[in-house]
């Protein structure tokens, strides 16, 4: 059951199309990247679940009604574009996000609190947002997202404009929200992140949705049927019609590394069995998966995927 | 749209607003900076005289230099004999600054001509007082003329002057006695404060706009709030703080009268000298017939001043300014806002600003014809038309309005404002979120009719 269900989004700016008729389940306490290249209409999907604008056609259902304004309060959303007064104190504007989000004073200060402790920046409350550092003011900015116990995070590009320290700091805190039960949207182009934080995604290309699902699941998916097969054996594998293909062989006789292309329909037992046959001796045999980055590329370009 | 959340919105604009050092700073210093606008005037007619030109003068009428009196600005020395062209070459050695030259009389037309030369210019006082001096002067000679005994002396009997009491009739039929002049004044500072409120305020509103575009706060707001929540938030706290600030100066101001009644009374104002009081318009830099009349009419016209500004409707001039500020300040802060979420920086907004800042312009120029003619046609029309009412109202006010008018002017300026609202707060919605390139007319005219 998802959280987010957008069914059949469609969106347009005059004459600019920027979702057509996009779908997708964002489920209940995973982390769900959200990818494209940049004007995709990615932003334009995240302003429509926040109720910032309005589709077309099409719905947003929070927890299975259609989303109001009230549950825009559940929302935490970082958009790519920080923005803070400059010229106001730290404390009373991350207290002023707070209470737009319907929080009551008491219960801001005391959520605020605990969070600059956590952060280490007590002493930042009184100070003016155009006293801080970029990355000081990312880090209030982050506050003022989660503050209010959302129960959907939307983090556009989280980590740009920290320091390694603190992009950790930020993924930890990530994960123990997702622990805690929260929803995480994570919009970001950086597929390093994907792989290590991500569930599920949806990719969305040219304003329609290319591919929604499982990380994993999608990256066996646009696996090639490739293999990295090391053995020992006294003479190279070769090509067998039917079977499988030889990319690249290297090594010496004690121990080659090779890649495989499998053929359509090929099950590895086959595979196994000839190699055994041929007299190899099978150190490894591993299936070659796709990095979400090649992926990317290769759905976003439409271009042939090149396996590593 | 969230009541509780426009609540914020208003407190904060109110708050970051009222704690800076600049509101308390303007909030005294506008007071003193418009105490000195008003004498300015009056200095710059004293610093702008000029002082010590030398003319040196060939009458060859005969009649003209006895009339020519030296002043501070100008004094005059006969030359007897020498012709003109020597004269004019002997202009800068001679330490002269004009010469002037009078031409034999005219024994038919009973006239002489003028004529002047120097190396520079001169200037246009010289030349009128000049003027005026020589005029005078051939006037006696026609007047001698004639050969009636005395005749100077009859005309100077002849001459009247006669000023106007002003009395209003009250309902009651009590009469009572009145200053056209203090109602003019009263109407100008009026129009001048509303127009600087509405002009300042709802600028202010356009700037914090800009601003929350700029810095992509608004982005973060607009998750949280809608868009028109945000935008009638910022109107209304920039509103309280425009009539805090107006309940300050009141405030001073009742202070400061009160205290000039303590020291001096309002009362031995009425009885001041003639001369003292010439002085202090002067100092105050009020109109020149203005002093002519309270000088010549002496106790009574003074009397009729205080009695006028005692007078005065002060409660209904208040609730009215208070009414037509809010009514304006609303219905052009709107606009603004919609203009200032158009913009990527203030310097982009010249241009879309244009169709807004005329008619406050024209209002402000109509309101000046209102001071001198509060029921002509102009300025009617100028007080019911809801983009220049606010302020040709109040110009008018201090004459008295019928009710109606009031009420018609009132509610069409309300009307116009809520529609207004909602048009800007469409274009405000979608504005906020555009950036890059520079939005045109007819960008706006789509955003407006944008789901």
């Amino acid at each position: 059951m998802g959280l987010i269900r957008c069914k059949e989004i469609s969106r347009t700016f005059g004459e600019k199309v920027a979702l057509d008729r996009v779908s997708i389940d964002i489920p209940e306490g995973r982390i769900f990247g959200l990818l494209g290249p940049n004007g995709a209409g990615k932003t334009t999907l995240i302003r429509i679940i926040n109720r910032i604008i309005m589709p077309d056609s099409g719905e947003v259902l929070f927890n299975g009604r259609p989303i109001t304004q009230r549950d825009v309060e559940k929302i935490g959303y970082l958009p790519e574009e920080r923005g803070l007064y400059r010229k106001m104190k730290v404390g009373e504007q991350a207290m002023y996000f707070a209470r737009l989000k319907g929080m009551s004073s008491r219960d801001a200060m005391a959520e605020l609190r605990k969070w600059f402790e956590k952060f280490g920046i007590q002493s930042w409350w009184n100070r003016k947002v155009e006293e801080l550092s970029k990355g000081m003011a990312q880090k209030v900015q982050f506050i003022t997202t989660v503050a209010h116990r959302p129960s959907l995070l939307i983090l556009d590009e989280p980590f740009s404009g920290f320091d390694p320290v603190n992009a950790q700091l930020i993924r930890n805190e990530i994960l123990r929200m997702k622990d805690e039960g929260a929803t995480i949207v994570l919009s970001t182009h950086n597929m390093e992140s994907v792989e290590e934080l991500c569930d599920g995604i949806a990719l969305i290309n040219l304003s329609k949705l290319v591919i929604a699902g499982g990380v994993d699941e999608i990256r066996h998916k646009y696996g090639n049927n490739n293999v990295e097969l090391v053995y020992t054996s006294e003479h190279p594998v070769s090509s067998v019609a039917g079977l499988f293909d030889v990319l690249s062989d290297t090594g010496d006789s004690a121990r080659h590394t090779a890649v495989l292309s499998l053929c359509n329909g090929t099950g590895t037992t086959a595979v196994l069995r000839r190699l055994l046959d041929d007299g190899a001796v099978v150190n490894s045999f591993k299936e070659l998966v796709p990095r979400m980055n090649d992926i990317f590329i290769k759905l976003v370009t439409g271009g042939e995927y090149v396996s590593r | 749209m969230d009541i509780r959340n426009i609540g914020i919105i208003i407190s904060r604009e109110y708050a970051t607003r009222v704690r800076k050092k600049s509101f308390l700073v303007i909030t005294f210093i506008v007071p003193v900076l418009f105490a000195l606008l008003c004498t300015l005037p009056a200095v710059i007619m004293l610093l702008s005289k000029e002082k010590g030109k030398v003319v040196e003068v060939l009458d060859e009428s005969g009649i003209v230099m006895p009339y020519l009196e030296d002043s501070d600005a100008v004094a005059f020395i006969e030359c007897r004999d020498g012709d003109l062209d020597t004269l004019k070459k002997g202009l800068d050695a001679a330490g002269a600054d004009a010469i002037l030259h009078v031409s034999p009389l005219d024994s038919v037309r009973k006239t002489v001509s003028v004529d002047m030369y120097s190396v520079k210019p001169v200037s246009v006082d010289i030349k009128e007082s000049i003027s005026a001096m020589a005029a005078s002067a051939v006037e006696d000679y026609r007047l001698a003329g004639y050969e009636i005994k005395d005749l100077k002396q009859i005309l100077e009997d002849v001459k009247a002057d006669i000023p106007v009491s002003t009395y209003t009739l009250g309902e009651d039929g009590q009469e009572q006695i009145t200053s056209s002049e203090v109602y003019m004044v009263v109407s100008i500072v009026l129009t001048l404060v509303i127009y600087m409120f509405i002009a300042m305020f709802s600028g202010m509103v356009m700037t914090s706009v800009i601003e929350e575009k700029s810095s992509k706060v608004a982005e973060v707001l607009v998750s949280s709030v809608k868009a028109s929540e945000l935008m009638f938030g910022k109107i209304i706290g920039v509103a309280c703080v425009a009539l805090t600030q107006f309940f300050l100066w009141i405030v001073l101001a009742v202070v400061i009268i009160a205290g000039v009644n303590a020291t001096v009374g309002l009362e031995s104002l009425a009885g001041a000298d003639p001369a003292q009081m010439e002085q202090l318009t002067q100092m105050s830099g009020m109109d020149m017939s203005m002093v002519d009349t309270i000088v010549s009419g002496g106790n009574s016209e003074m009397a009729a001043v205080v009695e006028t500004l005692k007078d005065l409707n002060y409660g209904q001039l208040v609730f009215s300014f208070v009414v037509y500020f809010l009514l304006g300040y609303l219905l052009y802060a709107s606009l603004f806002a919609a203009i200032g979420s158009a913009v990527d920086n203030e310097g982009d907004s010249t241009q879309l600003q244009l169709p807004v800042t005329i008619p406050l312009l024209l209002a402000f120029f109509i309101a000046f014809y209102a001071f001198e003619a509060p029921d002509s046609q102009l300025a009617f029309w100028g007080s019911i038309i809801p983009f220049t009412s606010p302020i040709v109202m109040l110009a008018r006010l201090p004459f008295g309005v019928p009710a109606w008018e009031l009420a018609l002017s009132i509610v069409l300026l309300l009307l116009t404002f809520v529609a207004l609202a909602y048009i800007s707060a469409r274009i405000y919605r979608v504005g906020l979120l555009v950036s890059g390139k520079k939005t045109t007319f007819s960008d706006l005219w789509k955003w407006l009719r944008q789901r």
